[in-house]
């Protein structure tokens, strides 16, 4: 049967074609297919496959986009490489641009053009998205979020339970009644977020935050509603989908009057509300935006908390983000406020806007269908970790995090993970 | 002035009207209207991208591709030497001595093979391959056939219309195919440096 | 669909490991699935977080809180992390015969 009718395939090329802004026009036309980018993919390095190369997932849209929308690809679509967008393409596409792509950039910044691959890709499953053809595992997370507020379909008590649970450990180490989780507080300074995955399966980076608030007296709160940072209508493509859940954070924070949107450590998350998320909405914030790694080293700065290297010594390793380093300029913050918190600290190599991605990007983590996939190019990321001899690997995204545990796991590597806030939160000196 | 300079200069007002109209859209569609805050500089964003970002050292499409990255730029020296020479000739201003024209001559006999080698690499290896259609042989046939027709034009110069009708062809495809790079090019780079800019990430800083 | 093959049996799973059909799972099946995780013996202590797991999934359809494991077993939050090594969601769950939880796990 016929996947794809005229309806389908019409509300796919609209995309290509209402949305000609100048970005969109340039990057479709300006690949060379010089093929030079298969050695900075972890999907072409990993597997060694001709199909993986990054050039080739920007010609499955290019090509779409040549055949319908320039005059050269009506008339001779041979002879400029135009393609139909039929079953086959849009399997193709579904393969390569949801399977074989986290968009962690690394391409984007070494193409000898300067093509940005990741959008492209992205703009490829905006479309497969309007034909109904993200695949379904990371549908249902959408779909989670969508439901109940949050991508786990957390119910608000139980939330609401660990969250207690999690003040009262808090008391016990603080030795202190008045350590508090502040839920749903109005007019608060800081109005934070998490990962679904922390009230869920690992609390620990909760309790860790805090720890970090408390030490620095900061006036803050969570929603008991809307908590949640993530939004994986940026990975399934669909805007309409992706503002709704945007516009949860936007909405509740208002409701809260909060001040500053503190983003808790995820990439994805981080990107999607701070970089996308006023463009879903189509307005200007009138809140501020930060996230964790910021707000702490601010904190390090201001002399607000004071930290004592010498309780982290073990040998502690960054691993980059995709979103918040090379497609966020954290570069540097994150170096600061580890090295503020660790005695002992080496660089992976490459690193920085040059890192490898976990392997987990793009909604990887959340697809079971290219689960062996993800976990090839993992053993890039964990050969580098082993290289650099580090017992801990830092980490501000609990996405990367959780693909990390399981590379630990695969390929053995005998390292703790952590999060920025846990190991800060293990140096603090808390003032009695 | 014979036909085949007017097949050429009317080839070449196809090229520019094309590529006018291609960079008027770009333009007039305008810079990005992005509603988040920025935390860089968009404008030191595109310089960088202009200038340290296109170091060899900075790109692995370069570093880790030597020779073929030599060899392309080779390639696209040869490209703007005939475009140069093209107006040089059929104006025959400046004039050109012997001596002159036999160093063109042999400089784009070696971008020619630079090119030639690039294609052949194209053909042989089976990821470029994978990834080539038409266009991409089309568009390296016709800027190759330039070279070497100019190169020997300007030894033999009984070889002229053959010159000028691969001088023609290359107009024509110019704007039509991936080579229209000649332009995209320019608004890639701005657009990547404004997207980096804009978030931080470049002008790269110390790490 | 992809399949895995324990002990001299064959089980439909999703690409991630997880029974595609929960109903199938037994003791036996969850022992096969721990030494998978290189869990050689499921002691007491596994045998408790399992337990829970598996009837919150049969009662409530999904997996519960850490924070009922915890209380319901009486165990620390680490020593969960220790005894499943993959984490309460891609190790304990998993060997429970639930499907993947959503999310980033």
């Amino acid at each position: 049967m016929q996947k794809i009718d005229k309806v389908k395939r019409d509300k796919a090329l609209e995309l290509l074609k209402s949305g000609s802004d100048s970005k969109l026009l340039t990057h479709l036309n300006a690949c060379v297919r010089c093929g030079l980018c298969s050695g900075s993919c972890m999907f072409y390095i990993a597997h060694k496959q001709s199909k993986y190369i990054p050039a080739k997932k920007v010609d499955l849209v290019s090509s779409v986009y040549r055949r319908y929308c320039t005059s050269m690809g009506k008339i001779a679509p041979a002879l400029v490489n135009a393609k139909d967008l039929d079953d086959s393409m849009a399997e193709e596409m579904v393969d390569l641009l949801f399977g074989s792509c986290t968009m962690c950039g690394r391409c984007v910044k070494h193409c000898s053009i300067g093509v940005d691959i990741a959008y492209i890709v992205r703009k490829g499953r905006e479309m497969l998205s309007a034909m109904d053809m993200v695949p379904a595992s990371l549908q249902a997370t959408v779909d989670s979020a969508l439901r109940t507020g949050n991508n786990m379909a957390i119910p608000t008590e139980e939330f609401v339970d660990t969250i207690k649970w999690m003040e009262e450990e808090l008391i016990d180490e603080m030795g202190d009644n008045n350590a508090r989780i502040p839920l749903d507080e109005p007019d608060k300074n800081i109005f934070y977020t998490l990962n679904p995955r922390e009230p869920k399966f690992f609390p620990l980076s909760i309790s860790a935050i805090a720890k970090i608030f408390y030490a620095a007296g900061e006036n803050w709160t969570i929603s008991s509603r809307f908590y949640d940072v993530t939004n994986y209508g940026f990975f399934n493509g669909n805007k309409e989908q992706a503002t709704v859940i945007a516009r949860n954070l936007y909405d509740e924070i208002h409701k809260l009057r909060g001040n500053v949107l503190v983003l808790g450590e995820c990439g994805h998350g981080t990107r999607a509300n701070r970089w996308e998320g006023p463009n879903y909405l189509q307005k200007s914030y009138d809140f501020d935006m930060t996230t964790a790694v910021e707000l702490i080293a601010d904190y390090i700065r201001q002399g607000r908390i004071k930290l004592d290297r010498s309780l982290n010594k073990e040998l502690v390793t960054i691993h980059d983000p995709c979103n918040l380093v090379r497609n966020g300029g954290l570069l540097e913050e994150i170096r600061f406020v580890v090295k503020s918190a660790a005695d002992n600290f080496t660089e992976m190599n490459p690193h920085g806007n040059e890192n490898f991605c976990c392997g987990g990007g793009g909604g990887m983590l959340a697809m079971s269908e290219y689960n062996d996939r993800r976990l090839k190019i993992g053993e890039i990321k964990a050969n580098q970790i082993r290289a650099t001899g580090a017992k801990v690997v830092i980490t501000p995204c609990h996405n990367c995090v959780d693909q990390l545990s399981q590379l630990n796991h695969t390929y053995k590597l005998g390292i703790k993970i952590k999060t920025i806030a846990e190991l800060v939160a293990d140096a603090l000196i808390i003032e009695k | 002035m014979c036909w085949y300079h007017w097949i050429a200069i009317s080839s070449l007002i196809f090229s520019v009207a094309l590529f006018s109209y291609q960079f008027a859209r770009l333009v007039i569609l305008g810079r990005p209207h992005d509603l988040s805050v920025s935390s860089g500089n968009v404008t030191k964003g595109i310089v960088y991208s202009f200038t340290k970002a296109m170091a060899p050292g900075a790109k692995e499409s370069a570093y880790l591709h030597m020779p073929t990255y030599a060899g392309g730029i080779i390639y696209h020296l040869g490209t703007f030497l005939s475009l140069v020479l093209f107006f040089v000739l059929i104006t025959g201003f400046p004039p050109l001595n012997y001596s002159l024209k036999s160093i063109f001559s042999v400089l784009l006999f070696i971008s020619f093979f630079a090119g030639f080698a690039i294609l052949m690499k194209r053909i042989i290896n089976k990821d470029l391959k994978s990834l080539s259609g038409l266009d991409d042989y089309i568009s390296n046939g016709v800027t190759s056939l330039v070279q070497l027709f100019t190169a020997v034009y300007l030894l033999v110069p009984d070889t002229e219309t053959f010159y000028y009708l691969s001088v023609a062809l290359f107009f024509i495809w110019l704007p039509l195919g991936k080579t229209k790079h000649l332009l995209v090019f320019f608004f890639a780079r701005y657009h990547l440096g404004f997207f980096y800019g804009w978030r931080g990430t470049w002008p790269q800083k110390s790490e | 669909m992809a399949t895995l093959e324990v002990g001299g049996k064959v089980f439909d799973v999703d690409g991630d490991g997880f029974l595609t059909d929960p109903s199938v799972w037994n003791d036996e099946v969850a022992t096969m699935f721990a030494r998978l995780d290189g869990i050689e013996e499921l002691t007491e202590k596994h045998w408790a977080i399992v337990r829970i797991i598996r009837n919150n999934f049969e009662e409530k359809g999904n997996a519960p809180m850490i924070r009922f494991i915890c209380q319901e077993t009486g165990l620390k939050l680490r020593e969960i992390y220790e005894l499943f090594p993959l984490g309460p969601a891609r190790g304990a769950c998993r060997v429970a015969g639930l499907p993947k939880p959503d999310g980033c796990v």
